[in-house]
């Protein structure tokens, strides 16, 4: 299971590469390294706690994004590899062209940059990424230095607004979709750059695999940085008991430091309370751009309400079709259904083309494979027709690979209908 | 994109094939279209909690929703012999309690009513804090999807005969 998708997170995997290597941005460069890479441990923190791969997968996944533009485009990395599951669901319902269900599809191509949050391809990852990029790991374990921390407060201002405006254009040159995503954060930070918005280290000591050594490097780096104000020296001395908190913790664990702003209190609570708002806006985010409709949306309540309306609308449909299966259900054959399986598993666009030769399928499969050497008399269309059809080369391909499939996993269908010859062991 | 629907280990397939297998059970017995409502009903029931079963097996409990559902559903098939007083979600949110609430006073009180809907629609979703409580959303809606597309395509392909 943890394997699942692993061709698909490849596949756009090896998109987002290719992306990111052409809209590179030289100078940006190694700050929206490290701000992504500090971002990457950010994300780090809360899945890695359901999956231990997370850890040691997500740093290649930082080297791989390194140079993609900033925060925003962690995003990105994201998306791309979550994508593979989502283009299907989205895609598929135009096809079948349901009620008022077409107005929820969105763009294919907004969902495919949909920010997802690792947790949900969390098997994938860590099957995709492991393999592809150990050495790569041990290169952002050492750069991942949290030097951003003192580009970015170095010069205070401008240095944030410049990191955000160049952030600002990597994103724009990357998808339109993660762009939109990014700018709003981005320009979300903007205004709180003079009070050095660097929020990308969250505290939070449920445990995630970013290096010991990064952190360590980043807390000395910091501690040489700092100057001047009072939220700075308090991060200070908080980083420095956190930094000997995690030096004594598990290796596992993610200490992501905040910085208080200027301005704001700098009470461990507040702190981490702005954490927590952060984490819960980029969700909410995620959210916007997978229900479908809410790019305009702003505010969390109505965001809220709208969720909860597309999930009631999804248990509705889901009621609403196990109903209808349970009155069109009674013919059907065996078989049938197991050609079905690969075909709704192929059928996003090809349903069309399932549905036209449906009957043709029937009547070829107790011919071409031979397994069912008799037919359901529930289905008329099959025992009549014996001449070989056209499709059938192409089909029998499937059906055998079905048939293997299902005859494999499916213990239960010994005895199945009417059909006392049909049996599972063949 | 047809391409990605190939790997055999896809939310996708393993839910497909869980709910097809699942299908099959049920209409085994019956061969004859069985036009009384209350059998219907009856299908119609299982056909659901298959379904939503085998959605909650594809997932593997690797989701606090799926262990929910799972839970719930193991929970009511025990009940259901026993006649059942009691069984309420209390017994299901002691398994995910951990999570705690410590950020929840904060800023819950913003949301709260919506956060508490949306609490009674993800299975499991009592005892979960709002971050781990959209994150939930997010993959249910995910695996909500890729079920009701299933579904559909079986109906439409069933209809056709």
């Amino acid at each position: 299971m943890a394997s699942g998708g692993n061709d698909d997170v490849g596949f756009k995997h090896q998109s987002l590469m290719n992306c990111s290597s052409s809209e590179m941005n030289p100078l940006c460069d190694k700050v929206d390294g490290m701000s992504m890479s500090s971002s990457i441990c950010m994300y780090n923190k809360p899945w890695n706690s359901s999956d231990p791969f997370f850890g040691s997968g997500w740093d290649p996944i930082a080297s791989l994004s390194q140079s993609e533009s900033l925060v925003g485009s962690s995003v990105v990395s994201h998306g791309e590899f979550a994508n593979s599951h989502y283009p299907l669901p989205m895609e598929n319902q135009g096809i079948f062209g349901t009620s008022h269900f077409s107005q929820y599809q969105s763009n294919p191509r907004f969902v495919e940059l949909v920010p997802k949050l690792p947790g949900f391809g969390s098997g994938n990852f860590s099957e995709m990424v492991s393999p592809m990029t150990l050495p790569q790991s041990s290169q952002v374990a050492n750069i991942q230095g949290f030097p951003s921390y003192s580009l970015n407060h170095d010069g205070g201002i401008e240095r944030a607004s410049t990191n955000c405006t160049q952030s600002r254009e990597d994103r724009q040159i990357s998808d339109g979709v993660v762009g939109a995503a990014s700018n709003g954060k981005c320009r979300k930070r903007v205004p709180e750059s003079s009070q050095n918005a660097d929020v990308e280290r969250q505290k939070d000591p449920s445990g995630e695999s970013c290096d010991v050594p990064k952190r360590q490097d980043a807390k000395k780096l910091k501690t040489k940085q700092e100057s001047g104000a009072n939220s700075r020296g308090k991060q200070v001395a908080k980083q420095v008991k956190d930094g000997s908190q995690t030096g004594e913790g598990a290796p596992k664990e993610n200490y992501i430091h905040v910085r208080a702003r200027r301005g704001q209190a700098t009470n461990s609570h507040s702190l981490a309370e702005r954490v927590r708002r952060e984490k819960i806006s980029e969700r909410m985010r995620f959210l916007q751009e997978l229900v479908p409709g809410c790019n305009k949306i702003t505010g969390k309540a109505v965001m809220l309400d709208e969720i909860i309306n597309y999930v009631q609308s999804l248990q509705r449909q889901v009621e609403f079709l196990s109903m209808k299966l349970a009155t069109v259900n009674p013919e059907l054959n065996i078989d049938l259904e197991r050609i079905l399986s690969k075909d709704i598993l192929y059928s996003r666009g090809g349903s069309a083309a399932v549905l036209g030769i449906g009957p043709a399928i029937n009547s070829s499969c107790p011919f071409s494979s031979g397994i069912f050497p008799g037919t359901i008399p529930g289905i008329p269309s099959t025992n009549p027709q014996f001449p070989p059809l056209p499709p059938q080369t192409v089909l029998d391909n499937e059906l055998r690979n079905i048939l293997q499939m299902g005859f494999d996993s499916s213990p239960g269908m010994d005895s199945l209908g009417p059909n006392g010859g049909l049996k599972s062991g063949l | 994109m047809d391409l990605q629907n190939l790997n055999p280990s896809s939310l996708k397939s393993r839910f497909t094939a869980r709910f097809l297998r699942a299908l099959t059970e049920i209409n085994a017995p019956k061969t004859i279209s069985s036009s009384s409502p209350r059998e219907i009903f009856q299908r119609y029931r299982r056909i659901k909690v298959a379904a939503d079963k085998s959605m909650a097996y594809s997932v593997r409990s690797r989701r606090i929703w799926s262990r929910a559902t799972l839970w719930r559903l193991r929970t009511r098939s025990r009940s259901r012999r026993l006649v059942s007083f009691g069984r309420r979600a209390s017994v299901k949110t002691r398994t995910t309690a951990s999570h705690g609430k410590e950020n929840k006073e904060h800023h819950g009180a913003v949301l709260g009513v919506q956060a508490e809907e949306l609490r009674e629609l993800v299975p499991g979703g009592e005892a979960m804090d709002l971050c781990n409580l959209l994150d939930e959303t997010a993959h249910y809606i995910k695996c909500l999807t890729t079920q009701v597309q299933v579904m559909r395509t079986i109906a439409n392909l069933y209809s056709i005969e």
